[in-house]
């Protein structure tokens, strides 16, 4: 669609200007604003944050953040939690691992879907993206109670096994829909010169998927960083990622503010540098491929 | 028998060019196993799952554990909770879908019109869109304090309206979860439907403007119904996670107040790890399947449909 714009009529111009500014501005400030109050409210003290109405001058402390990291707290709402870093390695642990595990079964597992016709070809590479809109209870049930029973309960390899259901069904369709765009040609070019099905694939697909690989390898990462809900109740206070241990401020006792919101920064850390080399993806990602 | 020839297993002369052929005809079998099994990894707990949903299943009673048909779900027709919580999860996904793709629609537009600093503003909408949405809640909960403390409340308190009691009340917590849900997708759906406003044909709008056409002319009779493909693809990947909405519930109101916000996913999650009544958990939690099922199955043949009658 091209970016049409009326003749100009002066003053109606300028009024549409005013309006298409505020629009902006409105939209640049519901966007930003949280980030700018959870980063003042992780640099404030338990009394600031609590303080009617809200205060936008304070004085800034580090304390929160060193609580998270080390433990080390002062004044008045003693209360340690040094296992933040622990989280935080457990994050990149799960998260790592998942998209290990699923690249190593999804990337023949896409080739054959891009490149081979099979019977049931199609009926399977929707059983893989079904799990994708599956609500995330009818799978923790019955894994809380197998994960209980296997001793996979509370351990990196029973989460990595249960994020398999959010990264191997990413995994097959983006790659998929990468391989797919080879075209057909260089492929039939390199049978002719003797190529294996194995030659093909580790001289031809992945070198010119390369690009595709490392999109699919990141948004993968981000979405086993979001996860939250298998492991609510598949980890422990020994295996729990970052997105469970930022609610573990909130307990019946009390809500620690300052330091919650300065574990929730920290978390998305990662999050908001990632998403800078792929934003071109992000929504390619986000539909399993769906919308190049 | 030459030399080049080979007797199979099935006694037929094969070639080696057609064994060659017979072990494509295996290859991708070879290639798909490991992600059969793990498949299979994920396809048992869901059938087991399924069988649990016809058994009274209570973790901290297996001697009370019984195989009872359709018992659970029985007993959910004629649970007020239940309908509350179905009626509260359909509503929940169409009122936050419809104003998520009109609000959507408006951004969309917005970033595909000249303005200044069109780049850094569409850069700016995907921050939110790859936040954990359970951090997303938890960064909405500091600024939606109840009290006066409440950064949202000190906002509104300059138009004289507040404190509003943002996610303890039974009349908010809703629409608190709804403006959260929106915070974090709205950038999905303006994306999406900016992608498809960039790949709209010309022709239509040059037509247009020769028969001199309005602005709202040519928004309502060429861009809409252009678009359309692209606004059923959005509302669709929108309603089967608004369905599903829990992290942000959790992470804020846990389905209270007084059950104000207990959808079915909500419902399904207490009955199992509250109750530890696995069964019921697991009906619920099949009865929110379907629900996702049915309406990706009907939105996509819908998006298909429109997606064929707009191909010009």
């Amino acid at each position: 669609m091209p970016t049409t714009s009326t003749p100009p009529h002066g003053k109606l111009v300028w009024i549409r200007r005013l309006l298409v500014s505020l629009a902006v501005l409105a939209l640049v400030v519901w966007t930003v604003f949280p980030f700018f109050w959870i980063l003042l409210t992780s640099l404030k003290r338990p009394l600031d944050v609590i303080a009617a109405p809200p205060k936008l001058i304070f004085e800034p402390t580090t304390e929160n953040y060193r609580a998270i990291f080390i433990g080390q707290q002062r004044g008045l709402y003693a209360s340690a939690r040094p296992d933040f870093p622990l989280f935080f390695l457990n994050s990149i642990i799960i998260s790592c691992g998942a998209v290990a595990l699923s690249f190593l079964a999804g990337v023949p597992a896409s080739f054959a879907l891009a490149r081979y016709s099979f019977r049931f070809k199609e009926e399977l590479a929707f059983l893989f993206l079904s799990f994708r809109f599956a609500p995330f209870i009818t799978f923790l049930i019955p894994l809380y109670i197998l994960f209980q029973r296997l001793g996979l309960y509370n351990t990196y390899p029973g989460l990595i096994l249960a994020y398999q259901l959010i990264s191997l069904p990413f995994a097959i369709w983006m790659l998929r829909s990468f391989f797919m765009e080879i075209p057909l040609e260089v492929e039939e070019a390199a049978k002719i010169d003797g190529c294996s099905w194995w030659g093909v694939l580790t001289r031809v697909i992945l070198p010119l998927s390369l690009p595709g690989m490392a999109v699919t390898l990141i948004l993968g990462f981000m979405f086993c960083w979001n996860a939250f809900n298998y492991p609510l109740m598949l980890a422990g206070r020994q295996t729990f990622p970052v997105t469970v241990g930022a609610i573990q401020f909130i307990s019946y006792e009390q809500v620690l503010w300052g330091q919650m919101a300065a574990a929730s920064l920290v978390a998305v850390v990662p999050q908001l540098i990632l998403s800078l080399f792929i934003q071109k993806y992000i929504v390619r990602g986000l539909t399993m491929g769906a919308v190049r | 028998m030459g030399p080049h020839c080979v007797t199979g297993t099935t006694g037929r002369m094969v070639t080696p060019h057609s064994r060659a052929r017979r072990r494509e005809a295996w290859l991708p079998y070879l290639l798909l196993t490991p992600g059969l099994l793990l498949l299979v990894g994920m396809l048992y707990p869901f059938f087991l799952g399924a069988y649990y949903s016809l058994t009274s299943y209570f973790l901290q009673y297996p001697h009370l554990f019984r195989f009872v048909w359709l018992g659970n779900y029985l007993k959910l027709l004629q649970d007020p909770l239940f309908a509350y919580s179905l009626k509260f999860t359909i509503a929940y996904a169409v009122v936050a879908v419809v104003i998520q793709v009109v609000l959507g629609l408006g951004v969309a537009l917005l970033l595909n019109s000249r303005i200044v600093g069109r780049g850094v503003l569409r850069a700016t909408m995907l921050m939110p869109l790859m936040m954990p949405p359970v951090i997303t809640a938890l960064m909405w909960k500091v600024m939606m304090a109840g009290t006066k403390s409440g950064i949202l409340n000190h906002l509104l308190s300059f138009f004289g309206v507040g404190p509003v009691n943002w996610l303890g009340s039974v009349d908010f917590a809703a629409v608190s979860i709804l403006i959260i849900d929106t915070w974090g997708n709205l950038p999905f759906v303006s994306l999406i439907l900016l992608g498809g406003l960039q790949s709209l044909p010309y022709e239509p709008y040059e037509a247009a403007l020769v028969d001199g056409a309005s602005g709202w002319g040519v928004f309502r009779y060429i861009t809409l119904p252009l678009l359309k493909p692209f606004i059923i693809l959005a509302a669709t990947f929108r309603i089967m996670d608004a369905l599903r909405i829990f992290d942000v519930i959790y992470a804020t109101t846990v389905g209270g107040p007084a059950d104000a916000t207990m959808n079915l996913h909500m419902r399904a999650f207490w009955q199992a790890f509250q109750w530890y009544s696995m069964g019921m958990g697991m009906a619920y939690a099949m009865v929110l399947l379907v629900l996702v099922f049915l309406a990706s199955y009907l939105l996509m043949g819908y998006w298909r449909r429109a997606a064929e009658e707009t191909v010009i």
